[in-house]
């Protein structure tokens, strides 16, 4: 493209980028977002530690080191543990119901829970009396304490998590599930917005305004990367603020990509988006009236969800060859290719001729897109039908040469 | 020079434009006239590329329009419309920066614009927010903020009442005394003769009738004579222009009763509905 070319494809850009974040929606669907991320992130820490202390109640017959035992055990395991005692099995069990305390232990040989059993509770409590009972009966067969405790030492147990393919964690395949989802919720979000204002434009009829003055292929190249790098640009924002907020609860608990891995993921983002986004953009131009917007980009919605169906599907087995199709084919590439870089599967150049493969796509894709766009944009009235678009615009391969020079002499 | 030659287009059984050949010349007002789907929107926007003709050209200064020439031409669509949710000087100088100016530049002529439409104080509102009446005069500067060589109006006189179509009329006449070359479609046949040198009118994709309005109506062989008198009555009779004037003053007889007499070639009025009815 040439110089005038992109600068126009920049201004266009530049002002989806401007008009949009200035936006009152726009400012408000951001704040949500990010407090949904940042809630989604601070809610279960909170709630995690609430239950910090625990509340153990004892009634009956209790031996005498239990007390001990299981506080030395709640410390142990950073959950300390509230001893109260009841001296009647009613008054115990009453506090179990009104959840004054989380279990009651009866006679040290019977747990009474309110309702579901907290599994770590209930380790605790048993591991308490199974060691105070382990005790009393070495005591009584004359085993001393020092040599009790070299008995009964744990053996550390190592666990290690094979995952699926090998030479990658679960944690890679996590990362791969969580990048198709959000390519997914990313492509279908951003590229709506290109749709809309298509429409918008349409509707608006600014649109001959602009195409008098530049040609639709760069009309659609600018909006779909200015709404592209907003997209980018929010996508950045909602991720550091969720890193901040996972750095300040303290629960780092997401899967540990590796560093190329999410710099393939963000370079897919941009690919898939253009690929669909121009696609929006395209359909988008054949409605007059924002009500029709939806009706018209059915086709692209039908196959982004059968694209991201399959390549969720080929996430397990990323060696396979039709995995391997998916990766390399433009409409599904973007969802299947960062799964298989995050497996491993895919050698260095893979990913490489994919977005080569992809770029061509969109460019491809731009120019037809353009064609119908401007056959479309100035049809108003009923929804156009694709092909009838496509029409209206002769393209650059008919001969518009030849009948030119019947009706124009050769002289100038 | 806006030169179309022999430009046709087709809209499935529609011939929109059928040879349609004529021109502009530079600092001149042409009137584009014609009925309702004669093919007037459908040639200003094969100027701008909107419409891809099947066969034949439009030519500016004596070269096929590409679209670094269409940089400086203004064009304001029938259809008017602008972005209703962006601010007015703001939305300008996207239009005018898309024609390649730079940023300060098109800011001062932006700005100028606005202050000679008396905008103003409207400038760092929506668009939306503004009157009727003032959207169309933003419609107006977005054709005019890049200092167009050739301006292209389709229906500026729709909608605007007498003082706006009056302030309309003098800018035009202003920018072609400039040195622009101005083509604008209208049905207000009475103004278009007022305000134009040229006229071109088409019907049915042809143009019909294309040339200087002076000699156009000198061209045709009638001439009309109008009487008024005193009682009120009046007369319209078509003579040959070869007709002595003594004669048709005689004959009208009673002539200490005349209030007005003339005797005139025919109006635009009637050169359209013998073009268009031919």
């Amino acid at each position: 493209m040439s110089g005038p070319g992109l600068r126009q494809v920049w201004l266009v850009a530049a002002r989806e980028m401007r008009e949009r974040s200035r936006s009152r929606a726009f400012r408000a669907s951001l704040l949500v977002m990010l407090l949904v991320v940042v809630g989604m992130i601070v809610v279960p820490a909170l709630l995690e530690g609430r239950d910090g202390p625990k509340d153990v109640g004892l009634t009956g017959a209790v031996p005498a080191e239990l007390a001990a035992v299981l506080e030395a055990q709640g410390q142990a395991v950073e959950t300390p543990l509230r001893l109260h005692r009841y001296d009647t099995l009613g008054a115990g069990q009453q506090a179990v119901r009104d959840g004054d305390v989380d279990v009651l232990v009866v006679d040290a040989r019977r747990l009474e829970w309110q309702r579901s059993t907290d599994e770590q509770l209930r380790a605790l409590v048993t591991g308490a009396i199974q060691l105070v009972a382990v005790r009393e009966r070495a005591a009584a067969a004359g085993i001393s304490p020092d040599d009790l405790a070299a008995v009964v030492a744990p053996v550390p147990v190592e666990e290690v998590e094979l995952g699926r393919v090998a030479g990658r964690s679960p944690d890679d395949e996590a990362a791969a599930f969580v990048m198709t989802v959000l390519l997914f919720i990313a492509i279908s979000t951003y590229g709506n917005l290109v749709l809309t204002g298509v429409v918008a434009e349409k509707a608006s009829r600014v649109v001959e305004v602009l195409l008098a003055r530049m040609p639709a292929r760069r009309l659609l190249a600018g909006k779909v990367a200015g709404i592209g790098l907003l997209g980018l640009a929010q996508v950045a924002l909602t991720a550091v603020v969720g890193l901040v907020a996972m750095a300040a609860v303290g629960t780092v608990d997401i899967p540990a990509a590796r560093g190329g891995v999410v710099a393939w993921a963000v370079v897919w983002f941009v690919l898939g988006y253009a690929v669909y986004a121009v696609a929006y953009g395209t359909l988008g131009s054949l409605a007059s009236r924002t009500e029709d917007a939806q009706t018209v980009a059915g086709p692209v919605i039908a196959v982004l969800l059968v694209c991201y169906f399959a390549s969720f599907a080929a996430i397990g087995s990323p060696e396979t060859g039709w995995a391997t199709f998916l990766s390399y084919f433009p409409a599904t590439a973007p969802m299947a290719m960062p799964n298989r870089i995050a497996m491993g599967a895919a050698a260095w150049w893979e990913p490489v001729v994919a977005v080569a493969v992809s770029v061509a796509a969109i460019d491809g894709l731009i120019r037809l897109g353009g064609r119908v766009y401007s056959g479309a944009v100035l049809h108003s009235g009923p929804t156009l039908k694709l092909r009838d678009a496509w029409r209206r615009t002769p393209g650059p391969g008919r001969p518009r040469g030849v009948a030119l020079g019947l009706h124009r002499p050769a002289h100038r | 020079m806006l030169e179309f030659d022999a430009v046709t287009k087709r809209f499935g059984p529609v011939l929109a434009l059928d040879r349609c050949t004529f021109a502009a010349r530079p600092g001149r007002l042409t009137g584009f006239l014609g009925p309702n789907g004669a093919g007037k929107t459908t040639a200003m926007r094969a100027v701008f590329g909107l419409v891809e003709p099947d066969a034949g050209q439009a030519r500016w200064r004596g070269d096929p329009i590409t679209p670094a020439e269409r940089a400086r031409f203004g064009y304001m669509p029938e259809e008017r419309g602008l972005y209703p949710r962006m601010m007015v000087a703001e939305q300008l100088v996207y239009l005018g920066r898309l024609c390649g100016g730079a940023g300060a530049d098109v800011r001062k002529r932006v700005d100028g614009w606005l202050d000679r439409l008396g905008l103003a104080d409207r400038a760092r509102d929506k668009l939306d927010t503004l009157s009727h009446g003032n959207q169309q005069r933003v419609q107006l500067i977005a054709a005019l903020v890049n200092e167009p060589e050739l301006l292209v109006l389709d229906e500026p006189f729709s909608g605007l009442d007498p003082l706006a179509m009056a302030a309309m009329a003098d800018l035009l006449r202003e920018l072609a005394a400039a040195g622009t070359t101005v083509l604008f479609s209208s049905h207000q046949l009475d103004l278009v003769e007022d305000l134009c040198e040229d006229v071109v009118i088409i019907d049915h994709g042809r143009v019909v009738l294309a040339g200087e309005l002076a000699e156009l109506r000198a061209a045709v062989p009638q001439r009309f004579v109008d009487v008024r008198y005193r009682d009120g009555a009046t007369a319209h009779v078509p003579v040959d222009r070869a007709t002595e004037l003594e004669a048709v003053v005689a004959a009208i007889g009673r002539t200490s009763d005349v209030v007005s007499f003339s005797f005139q070639p025919p109006t635009l009025s009637d050169l359209f509905r013998r073009a268009v009815a031919a």
